[in-house]
């Protein structure tokens, strides 16, 4: 197991590596120093203010290759900046990253822990509820909405929501978030509920799917035949051994709930790591995007391995080698 | 089970009556709060540093400047602000220029712990001369980075104070980690600014530049403590001096977080409270014509400022929800969407259903021209094409229909142009109409067929003359405007391509010179004619100096009448000479004018009118709301319909019901 878990995090170490390759290259294929300057001082500042921010923010070195000084590169700075975890300052207004993301985590963190948890019980409460009552109308009435709820776009459950429960019927705030306790579930309440709308229709037809293939089984039927009631088959036999699948998608969600959503964050208000994420983008800011993606790769590497465990826990048969 | 479905349902009505839309505490329902919004958070908050409209959003309350414009007059007026009058140009015996600036008395900095770090008990301190001559140090220091560094070199000794402090930087890397003050201390200060006395400072220039006074109106030139700039070094755990604001203005900042909200309140320390007759102390009294009408004087006039106990300025990056907000009652102003204006605005004014509501509307011309410019390098529109170069500008301008793309582009928001000078400026005249700015193709087919290109048709390839439009925008809304400026052009027969290429490569093209016309525009940083006619001075040239002028006109006779407006006051003669620059403009056509635009600001009942300010920086503490007229529109705008909640909960239970029914139907 610990061979395999050194494995693991070795190939894990070249991906991010190869990630940060490649956002290096498709960066500076698009912009150039220049461009990064010119968005922070802005266009009336003179050439040698954009020189001197650019040399203030080591962007005046070469960029990938020096022959008289082969460390003095911007691509080894990238490389020594990343992987010794020093993310330095915003290109866009010099705020230090660590402490955004510190100050972003807890806002995205505020939306998407309740999101999971209540998406989790919907889909799977509701999953088990259709199959229960598979071939009935409840079910196929269920298949119907969940394909229609699928099918439309998060950007339409945004504006809809925002348009219906906010400026209709006035229940919440249509966007904004504010930390103190006194009114952050007003704010809260739409971006749970659009990704609650987005998210269940698909989580519905796959629980669905996977719990109605675990009820066709032996074991159930020897259950039934034993006397146990159906509601306990339900939840004591057949959620245990469909947890497989679940937790597949599950666990990977789990590291993700830090970096926050980039549409709902945006639309809705929410100052998280989503929503500057996408600011980042917008400014020209490599130094913070640089640092989304790492830490985004790195979580996707983590949770990976996370999933590969959970498998051991729910089913005593998985073995890791 | 039927307890526990009634508790629930006791809850879920409980939930449902908390439920409320107002985004903010209930508490500050009552308070004069102003609510407005961001979309890109400032840059910076350092003063000698910002040189952007979000930048100065914050700054413009926070930090008061040495003079101010009067919030009501047009054209633009100075009047003192933390200064006691507006300094008077004293000419030396050697032709250079000196100016007294008096502070005045009992200006206080905000309290903020840099001032105890080295003064141990110390809250804040008086403003002192030795403070304004520290913003002026830190404009002249390389590693401040002052985008008006170039601008203020008339500053006697500025630019060898630079020179100064860089070298010995660079001799010495320990000199570099002495405190900031005592780094310009031991390289000498600047020559020409002078510390006389505890409040009197002489700033000496050496060429005449009247221009100086409105940059002593601009955040530039505002007095900054050391203490601040030494002590806020982004270590330990301490901001960075450029999200550290400590100024002298009436508003402080109470919350700086660039990703939600900025919130400033009322500085108890504010000099306008000790001086209530300062004239940046109290709403002015008298304003220009029409200002009593559209509400601007009122009963505001001659009260002492601010009106507002406090500013929110929350991020809203969409407009729709902005706006959304803003029709509820959650935000005082806004601008109006786009996609929504003919809803809003039909013909000009506000629509009866948003009248109202008490909803006004405010439109102003900014100080701003956007135009079309030429390379006068080159070879064919340009100045070595002599007199054909010349036709074809003029018969180019005179296809150009400024007013109607205003019409398709910007719901007729704005005016169009005939010089490069905006209203609200010296030297603007309404009554001008640029003859080539008259829509005439006839008179431009004629105009092509004197410059010898009949029918658009270049003699020596036979084929329509081929010209190229440089733009640095890609987007698709950009190529639009492009392509209606470029298809005018084409009726005339002329072969003209768009080349949108990315803002460097674009750059790329103009440091060549490789580009033939382009459009650009330009928002004043104070209102003189200057700052507009300057563009096309051949000082400014882009090509021999890398100045703005990037139509790289040069000609000797406008270059001695603007020699000869810049340093004049504002007199008839002046006028005389912009008219002369007009007209020589009107004639070479380095620039299609093509408008002004105009903004529209929407403001509920509650508020006071607020006056486009323009160029301003200090807005805010002339604004006033009445909070309790608001609570009551808000509450009776955004009561909550319950109905549809209790629908959903009741169509759940009946789809439901008959489920657990078969259940347990089945268990038995």
């Amino acid at each position: 197991m610990l061979a395999y878990l050194v494995r693991r995090i070795a190939w894990g170490f070249a991906t991010v590596l190869g990630v940060l390759l490649f956002l290096f290259l498709l960066f500076f294929m698009l912009a150039t120093p220049d461009d990064i300057a010119r968005r922070a001082v802005g266009e009336k500042a003179p050439q040698t203010v954009l020189d001197q921010w650019k040399a203030n923010h080591g962007y005046d070195k070469p960029r990938m290759w020096n022959p008289e000084s082969p460390a003095d590169t911007m691509l080894f700075d990238h490389f020594r900046r990343m992987l010794t975890f020093d993310f330095g300052r915003s290109d866009a207004d010099d705020t230090p990253i660590s402490q955004r993301l510190r100050d972003g985590s807890g806002p995205s963190l505020a939306f998407t822990v309740p999101l999971f948890v209540l998406g989790l019980a919907l889909g799977v409460g509701l999953s088990l509820f259709v199959a229960f009552f598979r071939d009935t109308y409840i079910d196929r009435a269920t298949t119907v909405i969940a394909v229609l709820m699928m099918s439309v776009s998060t950007l339409l459950y945004i504006i809809g929501v925002q348009f219906l429960l906010g400026k209709l019927l006035r229940w919440f705030p249509i966007s904004g978030f504010d930390p103190s306790p006194e009114v952050i579930l007003r704010f809260l309440a739409l971006p749970v509920i659009v990704g609650l709308l987005a998210g269940v229709g698909s989580d519905l037809r796959f629980y669905r799917t996977v719990f109605i293939e675990e009820t066709s089984r032996d074991y159930v039927r020897t259950a039934r035949a034993k006397g146990c009631g159906e509601g306990r088959i339900m939840t004591h036999h057949v959620l245990r051994n469909s947890l497989i699948p679940i937790l597949t998608g599950v666990v990977m969600a789990i590291p993700f709930l830090f970096t926050g959503s980039l549409l709902l964050e945006s639309f809705f208000g929410i100052p998280g790591l989503g929503a500057m994420t996408v600011d980042a983008i917008n400014a020209n800011d490599f130094s913070t995007l640089r640092v989304m993606v790492y830490i985004g790769s790195l979580l996707f590497i983590v949770g990976q391995i996370a999933t590969d465990f959970s498998y051991t826990l729910a089913d005593p048969r998985v073995r890791l080698g | 089970m039927k307890r526990r479905l009634a508790a629930a349902a006791l809850a879920a009505a409980l939930a449902l009556s908390a439920c409320t839309n107002n985004p903010y505490p209930d508490a500050d329902d009552a308070r004069a709060i102003f609510y407005s919004a961001f979309d890109d958070p400032p840059k910076t908050l350092d003063p000698q540093v910002a040189y952007s409209v979000n930048d100065h959003l914050v700054i413009g309350d926070v930090y008061d400047t040495l003079l101010e414009y009067h919030y009501l007059k047009r054209p633009y007026t100075l009047m003192p602000g933390l200064l006691e009058e507006i300094p008077h140009p004293e000419p030396l015996p050697d032709g250079r220029i000196a100016y007294t600036l008096r502070l005045r008395e009992g200006a206080r900095f905000h309290a903020d712990p840099a001032f105890a770090h080295f003064t141990p008990g110390a809250d804040d301190r008086p403003v002192r001369a030795e403070d304004i001559a520290f913003a002026f140090q830190r404009i002249g220091d390389p590693a401040v980075g002052s985008p008006v560094f170039e601008t203020l070199v008339k500053i006697d000794g500025l630019r060898e104070f630079a020179e100064r402090l860089e070298a010995r930087r660079k001799q010495d890397p320990e000199f570099g980690k002495k405190r900031i003050d005592e780094q310009y201390r031991e390289v000498g200060g600047i020559a020409g600014v002078e510390v006389l006395s505890e409040r009197e400072l002489r700033l000496v220039l050496d060429e005449p530049y009247p221009q100086i006074r409105f940059w002593l109106a601009m955040p530039f030139t505002t007095p900054v403590p050391w203490e601040a700039v030494a002590y806020y070094d982004g270590l330990e755990g301490r901001d960075h001096f450029a999200e550290h604001a400590v100024g002298t203005g009436p508003f402080r900042i109470a919350r700086y977080d660039k990703t939600s909200l900025i919130a400033l309140e009322r500085a108890p320390n504010w000099y306008g409270l000790r001086h209530p007759d300062a004239p940046g102390a109290v709403y002015p009294s008298e304003g220009e014509p029409g200002d009593e009408a559209a509400g601007y004087l009122g009963e505001r006039a001659g009260k002492p400022l601010p009106f507002l106990d406090r500013v929110e300025f929350r991020r809203e990056k969409e407009t729709i929800p902005y706006f959304n907000k803003f029709l509820q009652g959650y935000y005082d102003i806004s601008s109006i969407p786009q996609e929504s204006f003919d809803k809003f605005v039909q013909e000009g004014t506000l629509s009866p259903e948003m009248q109202a509501r008490g909803m006004k509307l405010a439109k102003s011309v900014g100080p701003t021209v956007y135009y079309i410019g030429f390379n006068m390098d080159d070879p064919t529109v340009g100045a070595p094409a002599g007199e054909r170069g010349r036709k074809l500008r003029q018969a180019m301008s005179l296809v150009t229909d400024a007013e109607e793309y205003l019409r398709v582009f910007a719901n007729s928001r704005g005016i169009p142009a005939q010089s490069p000078i905006p209203p609200g400026i010296f030297g603007y005249d309404p009554e001008y109409k640029n003859p080539f700015r008259t829509v005439d193709p006839e008179r431009a087919a004629q105009l092509l067929v004197e410059a010898g290109y009949p029918g658009g048709i270049d003699p020596e390839t036979g084929r329509p003359l081929r010209l190229t439009f440089d733009t640095p925008s890609t987007d698709t809304r950009s190529l639009l405007t492009f392509q209606f400026l470029v298809d005018a052009w084409r009726r005339l027969g002329l072969d003209v391509e768009v080349a949108a290429t990315s803002y460097n490569q674009f750059q790329d093209k103009v440091r060549r010179g490789a580009f033939q016309i382009f459009q650009f525009g330009w928002v004043a940083d104070y209102p003189d004619p200057e700052n507009f006619l300057f563009l096309l001075w051949s000082g400014m040239a882009r090509s021999k100096n890398g100045g703005p002028n990037t139509a790289n006109f040069q000609n000797a006779e406008y270059d001695a009448l603007f020699d000869r407006m810049k340093v004049r006051e504002d007199d008839e003669e002046r006028l005389e000479l912009v008219r002369e620059m007009r007209e020589l403009l009107e004639r070479e056509r380095p620039w299609i004018e093509l408008f002004h635009p105009e903004g529209y600001a929407l403001y509920h009942g509650w508020v006071a009118p607020p006056k486009p300010a323009g160029m301003a920086f200090a807005v805010d503490k002339y604004r006033r709301v009445e909070p309790d007229a608001r609570a009551e529109l808000r509450e009776a705008w955004n009561r909550p319909i319950r109905w549809p909640a209790y629908a959903l909960a009741a169509a759940t239970v009946l789809v439901v019901l008959p489920g657990i029914a078969t259940w347990r139907r089945e268990r038995r």
